[in-house]
């Protein structure tokens, strides 16, 4: 097998799955090696009624790179982040990728811009320009909701023509595979589903241009879930490794290992939670250890469909 | 199966030691594991350089708060390895102590690491934390020769020196001791060591039954790092499913050792070429690779019952 090692710089909690824990073992359970910075350790996430630890500086964060890089082993087929706070902690991620691209000039950066949802920006305001000016430009891989997506466009989404305009802007900005994870567009198939959207404009080896823009309906759970941002990035990483060039099989083979984890997580927290109660954050933590045969050969239970594509 | 474990060890960025070594074939295993890193360091201190930082003990009761406050502070197994600070490995106890109030039967898997080969290698203040605090405490303990004479004053020189120290380990503590590699002389020759196990059980009637075994386990000619942590994960699963077997639970956490090290020696040769010492990147454990082994152990070590 392929030895591919990916860098992960994301949170960690003692107890659940969020950031590097979402991230790390079902990448791990795929072959991966990984590498992970834990850019926080805490108690768990924040969703809880109380939650503790500490967090990591960019000095911090930079010492244990130069600790990697005093090794030669600086040495990285991907790089994966995902939620931030600090926007000197991000310009030190930023660097640590030039380098490391610089290292190893077929990297892939797969960016999880996390800036908000539903309207509203929930980290701090002063990492919208990082993400766009110097975060995004470097990304291969994207992976932002609408709101995300309409944030770093200045682009709002009302309908599909939008958001495909939406994403081609995303591409010109600098990542070549930009998957729209959740938006407000209607589904065919009613309100019981929400729409995602993915579009790849590749450069293969030969000089070949391959494009392609696809649609999903995703069943939507009536539930605030933690941490599947977290493991829709990470298996979108794992999926587009297999399918570097077919961005329909690489996402309905990641939305199908998310519908797994989320069915089996939605079960088991009713079950715990008892007939007519509403679980609570711990009981709502993912599934993941239960989740590994799903997370290993996911069976194809979401469909996209191709909006359009283009070979030249 | 819904068993949760605490484990506080070590974090590397790169590599597999502490946690890392503990965490996933914990968790390929199906454990639910909750990781606290007592420190985060790039790498293993084998390597040229290594860089980090370490997490003090109030930081870790902070940690533990955080979980109590949630009231989800309930713990089938504890897991602990290597460790340099007296006050960490004191809030450590402190929180040991705690969980096992809330679930009494909880089961702490201790590696008491202080040494090896004749030698400590952590603070010589650390030995009677572990004597008097740590292992009166614990339910199975890994030690290897040398943390066994430590911790028992007494010497092995002979297979029944062994039986004797095992046996003041239980009276210490711990029901369920593992001298994880001795000096003892190999019957298969010296292409082998010699590990022993002693578990102690009480019996419905209330009278005290011992089980004890003996593995002659192959040599390999390296130096690895993160091997002691895998076996104690190891050892803390196979327990789990052989509680009352310790010959199983030895076969089948010796025989993963097994298959894990000969994956790693032999891909660590590839790597450094014909003729060349493998470096500590090289050396490092095929974890990942090894994820079908960790499932299911072929077993190639076998466990002699002896008296």
């Amino acid at each position: 097998m392929q030895e591919r090692r990916v860098l992960s710089i994301q949170s960690h909690v003692v107890r659940g799955y969020v950031g590097n824990k979402s991230a790390v073992f079902p990448l791990q359970v795929l072959g991966f090696e990984v590498d992970s910075i834990n850019s926080v350790q805490f108690s768990n996430h924040t969703g809880y009624a109380h939650w503790k630890g500490q967090v990591l500086t960019a000095e911090e964060l930079n010492v244990l790179y130069e600790g990697i890089k005093l090794n030669n082993v600086h040495h990285y087929d991907y790089i994966l982040t995902g939620y931030s706070r600090d926007t000197s902690f991000l310009e030190t991620v930023v660097d640590i990728i030039k380098e490391l691209k610089k290292a190893n000039p077929g990297l892939v950066y797969v960016c999880d811009p996390v800036l908000g949802d539903q309207g509203a920006m929930y980290v701090p305001e002063n990492l919208l320009p990082v993400y766009k000016n110097k975060v995004v430009p470097l990304a291969d891989i994207l992976t932002p909701n609408q709101f995300e997506a309409e944030l770093l466009t200045g682009r709002t989404i009302r309908t599909a023509a939008d958001a495909v305009q939406v994403m081609d802007l995303l591409h010109d900005m600098g990542p070549e595979t930009v998957v729209l994870t959740s938006t407000d567009l209607l589904s065919k198939h009613g309100d019981q589903f929400l729409v995602a959207l993915g579009s790849q404009k590749i450069k293969k080896a030969d000089g070949t241009r391959v494009s392609q823009k696809i649609w999903m309906d995703i069943p939507k759970v009536d539930a605030v879930f933690v941490g599947t941002g977290d493991l829709f990035a990470a298996m979108l990483l794992a999926w587009t490794h297999h399918h570097p060039a077919d961005l329909k099989t690489a996402c309905e083979k990641t939305a199908s290992v998310m519908h797994h984890v989320i069915q089996r997580t939605i079960a088991y927290a009713n079950e715990m939670a008892g007939p007519g109660k509403r679980p609570s954050p711990a009981q709502l933590e993912l599934r993941m250890v239960q989740s590994k045969a799903d997370i290993e050969n996911p069976a194809t239970v979401v469909r996209a469909e191709l909006l359009e594509t283009s070979v030249h | 199966m819904e068993c949760r474990v605490l484990s506080i060890q070590s974090h590397v960025v790169r590599g597999y030691v502490g946690n890392k070594s503990a965490s996933f074939p914990l968790q390929v295993l199906g454990f639910e594991v909750d990781s606290i890193n007592s420190v985060q360091f790039s790498n293993h201190t084998g390597y040229s350089h290594w860089k980090g930082q370490v997490l003090t003990a109030d930081e870790l009761h902070v940690l533990y708060e955080g979980i109590k406050l949630n009231n989800v502070h309930h713990y089938d197994y504890v897991l602990t390895g290597y460790t340099r600070d007296t006050s960490f490995l004191e809030m450590v106890v402190d929180i040991v102590q705690e969980l096992k109030r809330a679930n009494p039967n909880l089961v702490y898997v201790c590696d008491p690491v202080l040494g090896d080969h004749g030698s400590m290698y952590v603070p010589q203040n650390l030995y009677p934390v572990y004597k008097n605090k740590v292992v009166p405490v614990a339910d199975i303990i890994t030690p290897n020769q040398f943390e066994a004479e430590l911790l028992t004053g007494k010497n092995i020189s002979t297979q029944k020196d062994a039986v004797e120290v095992m046996d003041l380990l239980h009276a210490m503590g711990p029901d369920t001791v593992v001298i994880t590699s001795s000096d003892l002389p190999p019957r298969l020759g010296d292409r082998f060591l010699v590990s022993l196990g002693s578990q102690r059980h009480v019996r419905p009637d209330g009278s005290r039954t011992t089980q004890r075994v003996r593995i002659e386990v192959p040599k390999v000619d390296a130096v690895f790092v993160g091997t002691g942590d895998l076996f104690a994960a190891m050892l803390l699963a196979w327990t789990h499913h052989y509680p009352n077997d310790l010959k199983t639970a030895c076969e089948k956490t010796f025989s993963v050792m097994h298959h894990v090290i000969q994956r790693t020696i032999s891909y660590a040769h590839d790597l450094a070429g014909p003729g060349r010492r493998p470096s500590p990147p090289q050396l490092e454990l095929r974890m990942v690779q090894s994820k079908a082994d960790i499932e299911d152990p072929a077993i190639v070590t076998e466990a002699t019952v002896i008296s």
